[in-house]
């Protein structure tokens, strides 16, 4: 009988410790941004991090490892244990663009658990606010009728920047060689440039761009998105501008290492759809210049493949390909 | 606009209870993570920025700025006391602070350590309050060619920092310049140097640098000479004397001028500028042969020059939302986190909240000299602590420190390596400053004249035909020749 009870009691404590298997998250997540703190991919992150640490309850910390162009960060995180707790915030610059511009990455491009897709950074292109081009058709001639004295400022050779104005003056026909590429090691230095009139045009971001534009120091011609943009409402989308071929996004999205299971990344998509569809998270995102955009985890994987097909050709065009 | 109506206005919002007490707070962390080597108010603020979801936006950006401001008043205190900086800002301060404090008089460096930091952070925010739209609008026409000039310039301090050996201080200089190349180029994403690895894609980071070039080899050098403690001699007065305050006066005045220029710019590092101003105040004395030898002005003169740079990185931030540091751009996020757009809209559109951070600063300000000067004193008494326990603490948080930076044990490797390194070097008479000169320096030139070479589709001559640029790399060039030419008189 002791026997019966024995048995009894071990089946009863496994079928509880079953039943009673803690939902994830049981302790604080860490997501990696390989980024120093105060830039796109940090904002983007916090912005997540907070939402998730209210709704779980669990602390969501932010951790910076900077270095190498995203490198360094982005080889941590996917080299940690697939366990959901130590996740990765993936922008463009390590994924598509990186794989487009570099064939010698220490990580593979799908070496990774794509989870979700959370915001877009739209390209905004700008000049001074003094300058005497008031459309981008404007520029595209300018450029055409004197590029040795055209002078463009970009953040990083094969950052969002690179692509986006080398696509535009590859659309208006302007023979690049001949430009002036001026290559900052940033968003805010790249503006700044162009705010102090020592470089002519730039393709930067809206979060790098906002403060600027706000201030009436740069002037944006153009928006690279589908409709125009809540918080810069007076500045035309590419196609309205006559570029409707124009592209280039900056995105950042989350990620974990391979292996990652398929519960965790539901819950955090059913997370952040339903950050999504929440006014104080969508005022949050407005207030820091990032767009809602969310895939899902395999929408978000093609999305990066489409991106690769994309870049790749533009890469090897502009020769920046590695 | 009525700027002192404005500015008094903000005064009855910050001296509130709630804003004095978050005013205080950011005060100590600050202090804290300015005196903890590794650990800046980088690491300060971006660790507390996730308050940012439970307070209102006043309390919580002025503690953030004054853990910002507050780090620099404690950089000084290791540097002083131990010959390790804090802060990068604070590595010049090492030169004469602790000479001073193996003379015994840690007390009066301390002091005027606090006493300048206060007033060149107090005279910089008056140059916050009253101009900044105009001052920050100036510092927007500052581009590539004329900061090449200017790091030129710098690099003339190179020199006078050589010690008794040109060569040797060239070869340090050379090494330093070396090492800041090492890893991927920001620019073009080569690698330089990796030597095939991953470990230094990410460069060397100079924070581990110092700490080994400072903190290691300092430990490793009492160990070896068995110094009983840092100062031997009695303790003498904790106060500056008389005659030291009204000349350090004067020192004040003109590190205040350089550091509030200099900070304006974007991109020019306090490291950078707290040498620059050392190098002004050597040039400007009638003995300069006392500097480096625990001359007061040598501590006045850098630490009052970082907190001007402080006040001085506010302007373009808020004035252009364009942050001068690391630090400031977690500070930036922070104010886009509250929706508070910085620009010249935020001094129209939200002028309460602008006027009562400013207001919080100096209060604050005076809040840190509070804080700092009555533990002078406890803090002299470090000195007296024997070595066989000071070493092994500062071999702690020097680990820890580098480890910290960015969560990477190959910081710590590269501090060891370079306290190896750093005991090598005064072993053999070579000097450390011009190293970490250059280490600071060659990445600032270097993207100063690949960019100007981009504008001008490779042409040199726009660093000569662009009067600002021109005029700086003539005085630096005339600089070095006329400090060669004494050097060589002597």
């Amino acid at each position: 009988m002791w026997r019966v009870l024995f048995a009894l009691l071990l089946l009863g404590s496994t079928a509880a410790s079953a039943a009673a298997q803690p939902a994830y998250p049981t302790r604080p997540i860490e997501i990696i941004v390989a980024y120093a703190p105060g830039g796109g991919a940090d904002v983007a992150a916090r912005l997540v991090a907070a939402h998730a640490a209210k709704t779980w309850g669990q602390p969501v910390n932010v951790v910076n490892l900077p270095g190498a162009s995203g490198i360094t960060g982005t080889l941590r995180a996917l080299g940690a244990r697939p366990d959901g707790y130590t996740l990765l915030l993936e922008p463009h610059a390590t994924a598509s663009m990186l794989f487009a511009v570099e064939s010698d990455v220490p990580f593979k491009m799908d070496g990774k658990t794509p989870i979700a897709l959370i915001t877009f950074d739209p390209v905004v292109y700008t000049v001074k606010a003094d300058a005497p081009w008031k459309t981008l058709r404007d520029v595209a001639e300018a450029a055409r009728a004197n590029p040795k004295t055209f002078r463009y400022g970009i953040a990083g050779v094969s950052g969002v920047a690179a692509f986006s104005v080398s696509q535009f003056l590859f659309a208006a026909g302007v023979p690049i060689a001949e430009t002036n590429r001026v290559v900052f090691t940033g968003g805010a230095p790249a503006v700044t440039a162009l705010a102090g009139g020592h470089v002519d045009f730039a393709g930067q971001q809206w979060s790098e761009s906002g403060a600027l534009i706000q201030g009436g120091k740069i002037r944006g011609l153009a928006v690279v998105h589908p409709t125009r943009l809540p918080g810069l409402p007076d500045i035309p989308t590419a196609k309205e501008a006559g570029f409707p071929d124009l592209d280039v996004v900056g995105w950042q999205g989350l990620s974990g290492p391979k292996g990652l299971s398929p519960a965790v990344v539901a819950r955090w998509n059913a997370l952040i759809q339903e950050a999504a569809k929440d006014p104080a998270f969508q005022e949050q995102a407005a207030r820091v210049n990032k767009v809602l955009a969310y895939r899902g985890p395999e929408d978000f994987w093609k999305f990066q493949e489409e991106e690769l097909k994309k870049y790749l050709p533009l890469a090897t065009k502009m020769g920046i390909r590695k | 606009m009525d700027t002192v109506g404005l500015l008094l206005q903000g005064f009855a919002q910050a001296l509130t209870p709630q804003n004095l007490l978050f005013a205080l707070l950011g005060s100590v962390l600050g202090t804290l993570v300015g005196v903890l080597p590794g650990i800046g108010p980088t690491s300060g603020i971006a660790i507390l920025l996730p308050l940012t979801s439970f307070l209102p936006p006043t309390p919580a950006i002025i503690m953030l700025a004054a853990i910002y401001y507050g780090a620099m008043y404690g950089g000084s205190t290791t540097a002083i006391l131990v010959n390790v900086p804090g802060e990068v800002a604070s590595v010049v301060t090492t030169m004469d602070g602790y000479q001073m404090a193996r003379q015994g008089r840690a007390g009066p460096a301390l002091a005027i350590a606090a006493i300048s930091s206060f007033v060149a952070g107090t005279l910089g925010l008056v140059g916050l309050t009253f101009f900044a739209p105009p001052l920050a609008d100036l510092a927007l026409r500052i581009g590539p060619p004329e900061y090449f000039g200017l790091v030129v310039l710098a690099f003339s301090v190179v020199v006078s920092m050589s010690g008794p050996s040109l060569v040797k201080g060239l070869s340090a200089a050379a090494l330093g310049a070396l090492v800041a190349l090492v890893g991927l180029d920001p620019m073009s994403g080569v690698r330089r140097f990796t030597l095939g690895t991953t470990t230094l894609l990410g460069g060397v980071d100079f924070i581990a640098v110092i700490i080994g070039l400072f903190a290691i080899t300092e430990a490793l050098l009492g160990v070896e000479q068995r110094v009983g403690a840092v100062a031997l001699a009695r303790l003498g007065r904790l106060l500056p004397t008389r005659e030291e305050m009204s000349r350090c006066l004067a020192t004040m005045v003109r590190a205040t001028g350089v550091g509030f220029a200099l900070g304006l710019l974007p991109g020019c590092t306090p490291g950078a500028i707290s040498f620059i101003s050392y190098d002004v105040e050597r040039r400007w004395s009638r003995t300069p042969e006392r500097f480096g030898r625990g001359a007061i002005e040598g501590v006045a003169a850098p630490e009052g020059a970082n907190n001007a740079t402080t006040s001085a990185g506010f302007v373009p931030l808020f004035a252009l939302g364009l942050p001068a540091t690391p630090a400031l751009a977690v500070l930036l996020s922070g104010l886009m986190i509250y929706g508070l757009q910085p620009g010249p809209l935020l001094f129209e559109k939200q002028a309460a909240f602008v006027w009562t951070v400013i207001a919080s600063m100096y209060v604050g300000n005076v809040m840190l000299l509070v804080l700092n000067l009555p533990l002078v004193g406890l803090w002299a008494q470090l000195c007296r602590v024997p070595y066989a326990m000071m070493a092994p603490l500062i071999l702690l948080f020097s680990v820890l420190g580098a480890f910290s930076v960015r969560n990477s044990l190959t910081d710590v490797g590269m501090a060891l390596v370079f306290g190896a390194l750093g005991y090598g070097m005064v072993k053999l008479g070579y000097p450390t400053a011009p190293l970490v000169l250059a280490l600071i320096l060659t990445p600032m030139l270097e993207q100063a004249l690949r960019q100007s070479l981009g504008m001008s589709h490779g042409d040199p001559l726009i660093l000569v035909t662009r009067p600002g640029a021109a005029v700086l790399i003539a005085a630096g060039l005339t600089l070095t020749a006329w400090t060669l030419i004494a050097r060589h008189r002597r």
